[in-house]
């Protein structure tokens, strides 16, 4: 076995010996060997890093999660707790474990740009790791801790600069962002040198189990077989029970049901509605558009547009015009704007008002999910005439804009209006209701969105509703939710209600 | 660590490396830094080099450290120091350097004409750490008389039953070494060694049955693959370096002791 020794105190004695350099002082001699006992690690299992961290009091699950990782997954892992029970603590625990155990000197955390600055604080002020935020020119040969957003990782030179650097950890936060291994952050995260690495999501699986197996063979490649073994052995769900035992053994979900803290309540419920009679003329209209021009053929532009249509005709009206400007045919041209006509003469929207309802009868502060900014402006257009006073918020908003948003919403607004993408990294659990007024095509972002209320911190039980309008696309949007939902369940483990409380 | 000991920790390392305590309150200390301590201690060499390149005037730091928060008001100001902060890693690291060689004798009374007679002793203080992908310490301190060649172990422990001072006590002779020290540090070295070898080394084995394992589940995975991707050399190379089994000795510190 390989013995590294040093012969730098020989050298230091000998010089000692010949009065080369003085001798030391005692007293400080008594002290490094007592800060050496007491700082001694006897034991290779349990966790050292608690008793460094005075301002910490991680919760059981989060020790155990962190144990987990270290003694039985040798440090590789996806951490694929629920949303909002502390992925960031767990991981903090890990790096801070290896780096006083020796294991780490440097490490990489990836993570969406505007988690950068709450991962830096987070790990300084929580763990005391000195971690810093990568801008552009900053010399990482000189830092140990780096965080870095994973569009600029991928990206030259910052790329080369780290495949320079030896990192023994690295860590990817919201790693659902690797499902799709055909993505230039994919191959990437791919071409790093994994000595320890731990993947964070929620969210491991959103669509198929072959987001799982990239997912995994990112991390322990082989560990799910090759691709040809996988789809041999898992596609058809006959081996389900199997393929999560093996997953388990990579993953580490903390429940929120199983963490022994008390959770308020989920209440989550589909809200059916009825078009008018003129919404539903306009709606079937536009679904027959498809036998009217080859423009409506595409099936990806219809359901948009049948999406649309469910949301408000002010986002219809976006894609339906800009489509109109393709159609070259002087009698499609008239169709189209006999149909926009029709769109724009509606004057109920019975989705908006059913939200309206809602937002009356909870009297108190919600938050409304919407997939257009279209809808976003109408729905606070309309709101207004009502005398309810809401804010936007949507992803692109800078740090300093979020908090501000925050802030208003907190103390001044009743409603926060979101798109999508204002979804991550933003807590909100002086809310408690949640409209999702569009539903999205994936269960995780549905997830994603109650997470910001219910989530660590949230005293009253949560009301989710899901808007879903009778006999048109949103219908099918739910069947989908749900298929997709019970893919999860089988291989990776029970979900809590994000569409119905049975 | 708990406060109590950080506190006596930094009032003692303060007082022993000749920086002024200015008040020694029972949960903060603030402390005028000497010019050595400021650039051993607060990393900041621009300053200094600035400092002695335009011959400035220098301005070592005045401290103000919290060793217990919570019993204090609001109303001082200062850095909170707790087993784990940066700064206190920063003077555990400074008294090691500080404190790596020494060279004691033992007091002697004395009485009379008659002479007292020092024998030598090594002592060494190592620190043994076994590495694979998880890690274990422990800590051996030796002493060795370089007459007889006797080894104590336990020794420094064993020292705080004798008054050491720097300075030799009248009426003492000290014997020659008949081992000289540093083969005396070879004969410490060896036994260390050997400890190690007849240690139980089952971690070892462990941790190369997980390397075998993941090595395995790699070589299933490009199984049957003719020219194996980069990724599959940097995946093994990784594992090398999560699993080797890896022994490190580290001397922390040791010296001469005269001692009856």
């Amino acid at each position: 076995m390989k013995i590294e020794r040093s012969t730098e105190w020989k050298e230091g004695f000998m010089n000692r010996l010949d009065n080369v350099e003085p001798w030391n002082n005692w007293e400080l001699y008594k002290m490094s060997y007592e800060v050496v006992k007491a700082n001694i690690i006897s034991d290779f299992s349990g966790l050292q890093s608690p008793k460094y961290l005075p301002n910490l009091t991680p919760l059981a699950h989060q020790l155990e999660a962190a144990e987990t990782v270290i003694e039985r997954m040798n440090g590789k892992a996806i951490l694929a707790d629920e949303v909002g029970l502390g992925k960031t603590i767990e991981a903090g625990l890990i790096l801070k474990e290896y780096l006083i155990r020796g294991l780490v000197k440097k490490a990489l955390i990836l993570a969406p740009a505007s988690l950068i600055n709450q991962w830096v604080e987070e790990l300084n002020y929580k763990f005391y790791i000195p971690a810093i935020p990568y801008r552009k020119n900053t010399p990482i040969e000189y830092y140990d801790i780096v965080v870095m957003s994973m569009d600029t990782a991928k990206r030259s030179p910052h790329r080369e600069l780290i495949h320079a650097q030896n990192y023994d950890m690295i860590i990817i936060d919201e790693a659902h962002k690797l499902k799709n291994h055909k993505t230039q952050i994919y191959e990437f995260v791919q071409s790093l040198k994994k000595k320890f690495c731990l993947l964070l999501t929620a969210t491991p699986v959103q669509n198929d189990v072959f987001e799982l197996f990239y997912l995994i063979s990112l991390l322990k490649p082989g560990h799910l077989g090759n691709l040809e073994a996988f789809q041999s052995s898992f596609s058809d769900s006959k081996h389900d029970d199997y393929l999560k035992e093996l997953v388990k053994q990579v993953m580490v979900r903390n429940r929120r049901q199983n963490t022994g803290i008390e959770w308020t309540n989920r209440r989550v419920q589909i809200i059916p509605i009825e078009f008018s009679e003129e919404e539903k003329e306009v709606y079937d209209l536009i679904v027959d558009l498809k036998n009217i021009s080859p423009v409506f053929s595409g099936a990806f532009s219809m359901i948009t547009l049948q999406k649309e249509m469910c949301s408000s005709k002010e986002a219809t009206y976006l894609t339906l015009n800009k489509m109109r400007q393709n159609c070259t045919n002087e009698e499609e041209i008239d169709h189209v704007e006999t149909v926009i006509q029709k769109l724009m003469a509606l004057e109920i929207n019975s989705k908006v008002e059913k939200a309206y309802e809602i937002i009356t009868e909870a009297n108190d502060k919600v938050i409304i999910f919407t997939e257009y900014r279209a809808t976003q402006a109408y729905l606070q257009w309309y709101l207004n005439t009502k005398g309810i006073t809401s804010v936007l918020f949507n992803g692109k908003f800078s740090k300093s804009k979020r908090d501000w948003m925050k802030r208003l919403f907190q103390e001044q607004a009743q409603v926060l209006i979101a798109t999508e993408s204002g979804g991550e990294g933003i807590n909100l659990q002086f809310c408690h209701h949640v409209i999702n007024y569009d539903l999205p095509w994936n269960p995780m972002k549905l997830e994603q969105r109650i997470g910001r209320v219910h989530r660590l911190g949230q005293e009253y039980d949560v009301h989710i509703y899901n808007l879903a309008i009778n006999n048109t696309i949103e219908q099918n949007i739910l069947d989908f939710l749900y298929a997709k939902i019970d893919v999860f369940e089988k291989v990776v483990g029970e979900l809590d209600d994000i569409l119905s409380t049975f | 660590m708990y406060p109590q000991q950080v506190h006596k920790y930094l009032s003692v390392f303060f007082k022993e490396t000749s920086c002024q305590i200015l008040s020694n309150h029972p949960d903060y200390i603030t402390v005028q830094l000497t010019i050595d301590m400021d650039k051993k201690i607060m990393n900041r060499p621009f300053y200094w080099r600035n400092i002695e390149s335009t011959g400035g005037v220098p301005n070592p730091a005045l401290l103000n450290l919290i060793t217990d928060q919570n019993k204090l008001g609001a109303d001082v100001k200062g850095e909170v120091v707790h087993f784990g902060s940066p700064r206190l890693n920063r003077l555990f690291q400074t008294t090691k350097e500080l404190g790596a060689f020494v060279l004691m004798y033992e007091r002697v009374l004395g009485k009379g004409e008659a002479q007292t007679i020092l024998t030598p002793w090594l002592g060494v203080n190592y620190k043994v750490s076994y590495y694979s992908d998880q890690t274990m310490e422990m800590l051996y301190s030796f002493g060795i008389n370089l007459i007889t060649g006797i080894v104590r172990e336990d020794f420094q422990e064993s020292l705080h039953e004798v008054n050491l001072e720097t300075y030799q006590s009248k009426h003492t002779f000290n014997l020659p070494f008949i081992i000289k020290p540093v083969r005396g540090l070879e004969r410490l070295d060896k036994i260390i060694e050997q400890i190690i070898e007849q240690d139980d080394h089952l971690w070892a084995e462990e941790a190369k049955g997980r390397w075998q394992k993941d090595q395995d589940i790699l070589e299933y995975f490009y199984e049957g693959m003719e020219n194996k991707p980069e990724c599959y050399e940097m995946e093994k190379q990784a594992m090398k370096e999560q699993y080797e089994a890896r022994i490190k000795i580290e001397i922390i510190n040791g010296g001469l002791f005269y001692m009856k």
